[in-house]
């Protein structure tokens, strides 16, 4: 069971989460051309590794999270909310 | 008959009635199935998977691959359970697997002999595959029914299961998984640090190989370490000791899962643990060796044959012979000879088995054959001789063929560490040259292999691996691990095993017994180009059954990699996955079975409902009233005669189930223009308005009317289905998305109990019951809202409509829910008021035209439902930017219309496909879908809602509703999907 830790009600099984979505993209702005709001709705990386994600606290909180995840191993190796990000991203 | 009491072994004198197919038997407090059948002189327990070839037990743990049972009767009924692993209890009934009439006389076991004439038959490796090429009408009528009841093991129950089941969660610092030598070392070492300590092991007694040992006056201050460090664990409060748990998988974040076996109220329990560190203690099991009928009844490891001797006081049988490539078999021959057994033979493929063992065979008068081979085992049924042979150098070949009397042999392979819980962490075992076998190579993060798991067989050098990981482990988590009393005497653990994967022999040579896959079928798989270990297992079902290629994995790699020319190290070794050992549904399932499964939600009504003889349909998680039948009707009379109702007079319908928010800040006018398509800032309190919303894709989301009560206070109502989902996503628009708007959403659909009032009466009757309010036009006009009071409670009025009539809702707090209800059905009387089910809601809306979960299916655009207008093009709204995308606004796309049948007595079925053509084919233009259908008591007739290409333009177009499954097509007529007032005179008057 992957384990993510909470910043307000602290470790919990992520049974508790569901997942939200891509935490990497930046929604365009709100006159931006229909081709950017495209991309920007339909184009993902699926990387092999690191990831930034974001994860509800559904069954707890409910808080909104940012999660950095490892794709291969689901190791959780950062958790921050959503405006702050990992300090050192590899 | 081979087997019989021989001592006392660790067993209690008391004694338990049991069955086995019926027949009493007596054992002894303790003992296995297994063990109690052969003290029973049972040899033959069940038939095999598939040639039905006699099997008896063969080993006293996990690894069994013979002796599989079916455990109790009725829904308590556990096919396929491992004898060994099965515990005795009073009564207890056990039953043969796989064969008729009965396990000695088995009508099917043709298949072993056809099976050993025909070449590639039906069963030889591969057949699956083989047979569904042939034509396939033959499948179904011949080839199917004929293996089915041809190959097959235990029979499931076919009533449910009366036990109960519980699940556990645990924590602790350290997880030990295996209660031997090591794994008790370990958990003793760790629990000194004060850390919380779980120690799991599969069987009742704890000790594994320990228990191996004879129970004798020279063993007995071994016997005395056991049982001091069992109890010093059981004695320890930071330690949970659980036996008769086998921990099957090791998950992400460190999780181990663990089905226990208890005595008592529940069955099983499935015990979920969080460790930081785990220490694997999984042990060894012997390998059997490959030689002509080794699957025989009586054919044994060697350790099994010990510890049936040892531990359960089972003599196996009166004179036992012992084949072996390595050293830890002598013990087993030394043991039945100095417990007066004889023993026939000791015959050992290796050249010299050193010296002590040559001396101990000598003093004890042990005939020994060394670079001698066991070929095949004899017998009708069980063995009851072996023929044995000269080994040539090379290994390919046997001369000097010779007989030996025995009735039980006794065999080993070598030892295989119990890998697949430390690779469930995701790395893979490497071959260990050494030990002839597969050993964890890297250790996954925060994992220790300790023992035998980890290829040291010596007693103490494994206990003090286990006490330096316990060490290891606790120091990183600022603990201290305490030392452990070494045990008193050791066991060399070096077995000099020189591998012998398969024997020059006739006979049918198993490689995995459970399967009935052979040596042949490996080498077959090979010829046919199977040669990857994952091809393999496939293509034989190798390691496939319920012990998970223990015992067979190795020997079948080996005999791969030698056709291929390869080493087995090239060759590699099939990942593990869990579980590792069969678990039961049950204790996945817990207690959340029957209408436990998922929680019920009900309303504040539903006591009232259930006396007004509503009749309940689940929608989401709610009980919602369908229909209210009177006496003698269908539910479409009583949903006919409710619709009408409520267009002529008044009716009431519990809407509880609404999703509702409140949204409240000084931004919330501002965040409600950014999620709905359409302006709520410029609503005036005290209105309320309809509003939809979009995905960021322009597809419509969800609808439903939001109410300002205050400048910065209003109230959205959602749809039943996405009452969740547009909580979360209201969240996270705040949170992620603008989180500088000063806004705050929290639900409140459990705190109000929602009833709609429909129908041209509904205003004399709500005025009825609540003369403080003023229900007149000018003060409470259409899309008007009124915060109340009655009786003290508070409740909030909207005057909106679904049904197209008059109406109103009527939200009041739940625990007044009722009394509100009730105080309308009471003023209601006077106008005759109904109640309305789920039925007539939706039959009501359907003739007004309105859309629903049915229409806004997660594919329909705002033109689709002819709402693109709706769309505010003075300001940005989620969705804007990519609604008018090319595809999405095409002339062509299928639109809402509505559709009457032409005949009004015939019903269209939902789901139906719109086609222009009567006698349309599976290939016609398919031109559109019917989403949802009723009858209209106010039209007569039968309509639909659905969607049609270009419907827009095409009213009053005559086309088919085709429904193929029923073979059933109906003429309909398009027409505007608001078949009720179009001109929206009824809500306003």
């Amino acid at each position: 069971m992957i384990r993510i830790n909470c910043p307000y009600c602290g470790e919990r099984e992520h049974s508790e989460f569901t997942y939200g979505e891509d935490a990497t993209r930046t929604t365009p702005d709100n006159d931006a051309p229909m081709e950017e709001w495209n991309t920007f709705v339909y184009e993902r990386d699926n990387p092999a590794g690191e990831h930034i994600e974001y994860w509800h606290h559904a069954f707890g909180c409910r808080a909104w999270l940012k999660v950095q995840r490892n794709t291969l191993t689901h190791d959780i190796s950062w958790v921050g909310l959503p405006h702050e990000n990992p300090e050192a991203e590899s | 008959m081979s087997g019989f009491r021989h001592g006392a072994g660790r067993l209690g004198d008391a004694q338990l009635n049991f069955t086995f197919d019926g027949k009493p038997m007596l054992a002894r407090t303790g003992d296995t199935v297994a063990s109690a059948l052969l003290a029973n002189g049972v040899e033959i327990v069940g038939r095999s998977f598939k040639y039905h070839r006699p099997r008896g037990v063969t080993s006293s743990g996990p690894e069994e691959t013979g002796a599989l049972v079916t455990i109790g009767a009725g829904g308590k009924a556990d096919p396929n359970a491992r004898a060994t692993m099965e515990p005795i209890t009073a009564g207890l009934e056990v039953f043969s697997q796989n064969c008729f009439p009965s396990p000695k006389f088995d009508l099917m076991s043709i298949n072993g002999l056809a099976g050993a004439v025909l070449p590639g038959s039906l069963f030889s490796a591969g057949f699956y595959y083989k047979t569904f090429m042939w034509p396939a009408a033959l499948w179904y009528k011949f080839y199917e029914p004929a293996i089915r009841s041809a190959a097959g093991m235990g029979v499931p129950p076919k009533v449910a299961d009366p036990d109960i089941y519980d699940r556990i969660q645990m924590f602790c610092e350290v997880a030990v998984v295996g209660g031997g030598s090591a794994g008790l070392s370990a958990a003793l070492s760790a629990s000194q640090s004060g850390l919380r300590v779980v120690l799991f092991d599969e069987h009742n007694d704890l000790g594994g190989q320990l228990l191996n040992e004879a129970n004798s006056e020279a063993n007995a201050d071994l016997e005395q370490w056991r049982a001091d460090t069992v109890a010093a664990l059981h004695a320890a409060s930071n330690v949970r000791v659980l036996t008769r748990a086998v921990c099957w998988g090791r998950f992400d974040g460190n999780m181990l899962a663990a089905h226990q076996s208890v005595d008592g109220k529940v069955r099983q329990n499935y015990i979920k643990v969080q460790a930081k560190k785990i220490i694997i203690a999984a042990g060894a099991i012997e390998r059997p060796l490959v030689f002509g009928n080794n699957d025989k009844p009586n054919v044994m490891l060697a350790s099994g044959a010990r510890r049936m001797l040892n531990h359960y006081g089972t003599a196996t049988g009166k004179m036992i012979a012992v084949f072996t490539n390595n050293d830890s078999a002598y013990q087993t021959a030394f043991d039945y000879s100095d417990a007066g057994i004889k023993v026939s033979a000791v015959v050992d493929s290796r050249q010299y088995p050193g010296q002590a063992l040559v001396d101990g065979c000598k003093s004890r008068g042990i005939p020994l054959h060394t670079q001698s081979v066991v070929t095949e085992a004899k017998g009708w049924q069980a063995v009851r001789s072996i023929e044995i042979a000269d080994l040539a150098a090379n290994g390919q070949s046997v001369s000097n063929r010779r007989r030996v009397a025995c009735d039980v042999l006794a065999h080993s392979g070598g030892w295989t560490p119990q890998v697949q819980m430390a690779s469930h962490g995701g790395k893979p075992p490497v071959y260990d040259k050494k030990i002839a076998a597969f050993v964890v190579g890297d250790q996954a993060p925060d994992t220790y292999s300790v023992g035998a798991a980890e290829g040291e067989n010596g007693l103490l050098a494994g206990v003090s691996q286990a006490i330096e990981a316990a060490k290891a482990a606790c120091a990183e988590l600022g603990g201290t691990a305490g030392s452990v009393t070494a045990p008193p005497q050791d066991r060399d653990g070096a077995t000099n095993v020189v591998p012998l994967w398969s024997v020059p022999a006739k006979g049918k040579q198993l490689v995995d017994i459970q399967h009935d896959v052979t040596a042949a079928d490996v080498i077959q798989s090979h010829r046919e180009g199977f040669v990857s270990v994952e091809h393999l297992k496939r293509y034989t079902t190798l390691g496939m059954a319920n012990d998970q290629g223990r015992t067979s994995n190795v020997n079948a790699l080996a005999i791969m990699a030698q056709c291929r020319g390869i080493s087995i190290a090239e060759a590699g070794t099939t990942r593990f996955r869990a579980p590792i050992a069969p678990v039961s549904m049950g204790g996945f399932a817990g207690r959340e079975i029957g209408k436990h499964f998922k929680p019920v939600r009900r309303t504040p009504m539903q006591e009232w409902h259930e006396k007004a003889g509503a009749v309940f349909v689940q929608a989401g998680m709610y009980m919602r009233p369908q229909y209210y039948p009177q006496a003698g009707e269908t539910i479409d009379d009583a949903y006919e005669r409710e619709t009408a109702h409520v267009r002529q007079k008044v009716g009431i319908c519990d809407v509880t189930s609404l999703g509702k928010i409140e949204i409240v800040g000084p931004d919330a006018a501002e965040f409600l223009d950014r999620v709905y398509i359409n302006m709520f800032s410029t609503l005036k309190v005290g209105k309320a308005r309809y509003g939809v919303m979009l995905r960021e894709d322009g597809i419509v989301y969800d609808d439903g009317t939001t109410s300002r009560f205050a400048e910065d206070r209003f109230f959205m109502t959602t749809t039943t289905a996405k009452a969740g989902p547009v909580m979360a996503y209201l969240e996270r628009c705040l949170e992620i998305d603008w989180p500088e708007l000063k806004v705050r959403v929290s639900s409140v659909s459990e705190r109000w109990g929602a009833m709609a009032v429909a129908g041209p009466d509904s205003r004399a009757t709500l005025t009825a019951a609540f003369p403080s309010v003023d229900f007149s036009n000018e003060a409470f006009p259409f899309m008007g809202v009124v915060h109340a009071e009655h009786n003290g409670a508070k409740m909030v009025l909207l005057r909106i409509s679904f049904s197209g009539e008059m109406a109103y809702e009527v939200y009041a707090e739940s625990e007044h829910a009722t009394d509100m209800w009730q105080t309308i059905i009471d003023a209601g009387q006077a106008y005759d008021i109904v109640p309305y089910g789920l039925e007539t809601l939706g039959a009501l809306r359907i003739e007004k035209g309105h859309v629903t979960g049915a229409e806004l299916d997660g594919r329909v655009t705002l033109g689709d439902v002819h709402m693109d207008g709706m769309a505010s093009k003075k300001k940005w709204f989620v969705g804007k930017n990519l609604k008018d995308r090319e595809g999405l606004v095409h002339p062509d796309r299928p639109q809402l219309v509505g559709l009457r049948s032409v005949d009004p007595r015939t019903p269209i079925s939902t789901g139906s496909i719109l086609v222009t053509d009567a006698n349309a084919s599976a290939g016609a233009d398919k031109q559109g879908w019917v989403s949802s259908m009723t009858y209209s008591p106010e039209l007569g007739s039968f309509i639909a809602l659905g969607f049609l290409r270009g419907g827009k333009d095409r009213i009053g177009e005559r086309i088919y509703a085709a429904y193929p499954v029923k073979g059933r097509t109906v003429e309909v007529e398009v027409v505007s999907n608001h078949f009720v007032d179009p001109t929206n005179e009824r809500v306003k008057g």
